[in-house]
């Protein structure tokens, strides 16, 4: 559940880079003879790949955590597990 | 300089990656990794002038390298290179020696860049090292304490993302100085970013539990250098922003008094050390200016702390008591006690004189408090009951250990020339005071008490509660 909290909220800072790259216009920043209308900014856009890939290995690597986990915790409660593994 | 530089920042990783193709030599790749990087902070630190480099456009990366790096890449040169020493003759895989080496590198990359996307590479890159050696043992307690970390800290750098955009929308760059004029809300989300990753105040109360629960070696790691990778980037928006500079020091004032406030009460070893690299990290925010020297002693003194701990015969203070220690280890645990202290002759002693001739006057007060806590906590392990054992008895203590030691303790001694003024006589009557105040004080009362604080705020629930709770209030402290 945690964990889907945190890919829905990742989600959702990825969408506000890419509002905020399209303020100023939709087009893709492409050289062409023809000029299509204002360009988004390309920058966000491209930063933002980087936190995807990166929020993609970290979402993988805690979900073989949890496969480990879910050996001796079958339920997965985060409160038990809490408990248990507390000194 | 420029290609050197360069290539200092990328070494550490393809070396990491050089290590799982040459198996054999993963032990003596990854020493000469934190070694070059010892070279390469000598030289930078000698060298005085600062180096500033701009990759790409004004949105590339952008890297500053002046003294105050110098500090933070040795310290982190220097814990490293201790804790190979220390791991040398453990039967720890080549996978360990290639996480440490790649942390090491991704900590430089954060203390070089000063731009917000490059410092988000890197302290992701961070977590992750971090998550992989704190899982290392592979036990279900190692595993739930490292996703506790990961957890926690990407969420916080979400936080932090949202607000390097809003910092791009105003200024066009991602650079630290485009914080002026930044709205208030990207203030409160980058330093809540920050101030969760390095462990500061009611957001870092994640940092007990994992620092204390990991094993030695990587409780050195992260109590000495990891936390330090969040906090170099808070002491350089200070120093380049007048209206950022009170909000650091009033998060020092309260983070150290915090820090040392629970660890006066704590009964276990490992978890006052960790209390206290909170309570540490406040000096080094309380005055930004000289936060580089603190950060260098804090380091050394940590990482000796956590390793001679690890090898003690148990946790709890309580049964320590009642349990002698081998004189050997007792001389170097005192050492490193006294230098956290502030006892003169050792490097302890400058940092603290030189945080505290660059307070504000509002923040003596609290910082003396602070230092008086740090005396009765540590006056705990100094006053550990200890003899010489016969041969027989002593625990088997490998020469790699002892390296470590001398590497660390050493260091604490070599680095008192950084700042010899303080010897004067007025400098040194204060902190012999402060520290005798604080050993009658644990003789009298703390000895005998025993209180249990509670432990609910460290709860994984309410570490995320408290996230929201502090981003409320740094965005009040930004609006002021």
């Amino acid at each position: 559940m945690k964990i889907i909290g945190m890919d829905v909220m990742s989600t959702g800072v990825v969408a506000y880079y890419v509002l905020i790259a399209a303020r100023e216009g939709l087009f893709t920043p492409i050289v062409a003879d023809v000029q299509k209308g204002s360009y988004a900014d390309p920058v966000p856009q491209a930063v933002i790949l980087t936190a995807i890939v990166i929020g993609l290995s970290i979402q993988a690597l805690i979900l073989v955590g949890v496969m480990k986990l879910s050996r001796d915790n079958p339920t997965l409660e985060s409160h038990e597990i809490e408990r248990s593994n507390t000194p | 300089m420029t290609t050197l530089t360069l290539l200092w920042i990328a070494l550490p990783f393809l070396m990491g990656f050089v290590i799982y193709l040459l198996p054999r030599l993963d032990r003596a790749l990854s020493l000469l990794g934190a070694l070059i990087s010892v070279a390469y902070a000598i030289n930078l630190m000698v060298a005085q002038s600062p180096l500033s480099l701009r990759l790409l456009d004004h949105f590339g990366v952008s890297l500053l390298l002046d003294p105050l790096t110098g500090f933070f890449i040795l310290t982190n040169a220097l814990v490293t290179t201790a804790v190979i020493l220390y791991c040398w003759e453990s039967p720890k895989t080549t996978f360990f020696f290639a996480q440490t080496l790649i942390l090491h590198g991704s900590v430089n990359a954060a203390l070089a860049c000063t731009d917000f996307i490059s410092l988000y590479v890197a302290l992701e890159v961070l977590s992750i090292a971090a998550f992989l050696l704190i899982a290392y043992p592979r036990s279900d307690r190692s595993i739930w304490v490292g996703l506790r970390y990961l957890l926690v800290s990407n969420v916080a750098l979400l936080f932090y993302l949202v607000g390097a955009v809003l910092v791009y929308e105003t200024h066009h760059s991602f650079d630290f100085v485009g914080l002026q004029g930044a709205p208030p809300e990207a203030l409160a989300l980058i330093f809540l970013g920050l101030l969760v990753k390095g462990g500061i105040f009611f957001s870092g109360l994640w940092l007990p539990l994992t620092h204390s629960e990991s094993e030695a070696p990587v409780s050195a790691l992260m109590s000495g250098v990891v936390v330090k990778a969040a906090v170099l980037p808070l002491v350089r928006c200070a120093l380049f922003l007048d209206n950022v500079d009170p909000i650091v020091r009033v998060f020092g004032v309260g983070t150290a008094v915090l820090g040392v406030f629970y660890a006066v009460f704590e009964k276990d070893a490992k978890r006052m050390l960790a209390f206290h690299t909170v309570s540490q990290l406040g000096f080094i925010l309380a005055a930004p200016e000289v936060g580089g020297f603190y950060a260098l002693t804090h380091g050394l003194v940590k990482a000796a702390l956590f390793l001679i701990v690890g090898v003690l015969p148990s946790r709890n203070l309580k049964e320590l008591q009642h349990q002698p220690i081998p004189r050997s280890l007792w001389v170097a645990l005192t050492i490193a006690s006294f230098s956290i202290s502030g006892f003169p002759l050792l490097s302890g002693f400058g940092a603290k004189v030189l945080t505290m001739k660059n307070l504000l006057p509002w923040q003596v007060i609290g910082m003396n408090i602070a230092a008086l806590g740090t005396a009765i906590s540590f006056a705990k392990l100094i006053f550990l009951p200890h003899k010489a054992l016969p041969a027989a008895e002593r625990p088997a203590l490998k020469p790699g250990f002892w390296a470590a030691m001398a590497l660390l303790l050493g260091g604490l001694v070599v680095a008192n020339g950084i700042y010899y003024e303080a010897y004067s006589l007025e400098n040194i009557i204060k902190p012999l005071v402060t520290i005798f105040l604080g050993w009658l004080a644990y003789g009298l009362i703390f000895r005998r008490l025993s209180l249990k604080l509670p432990r609910m705020l460290e709860q994984f629930d309410h570490l995320i509660g408290v996230m929201s709770l502090s981003l409320i209030l740094l965005f009040w402290m930004a609006l002021a």
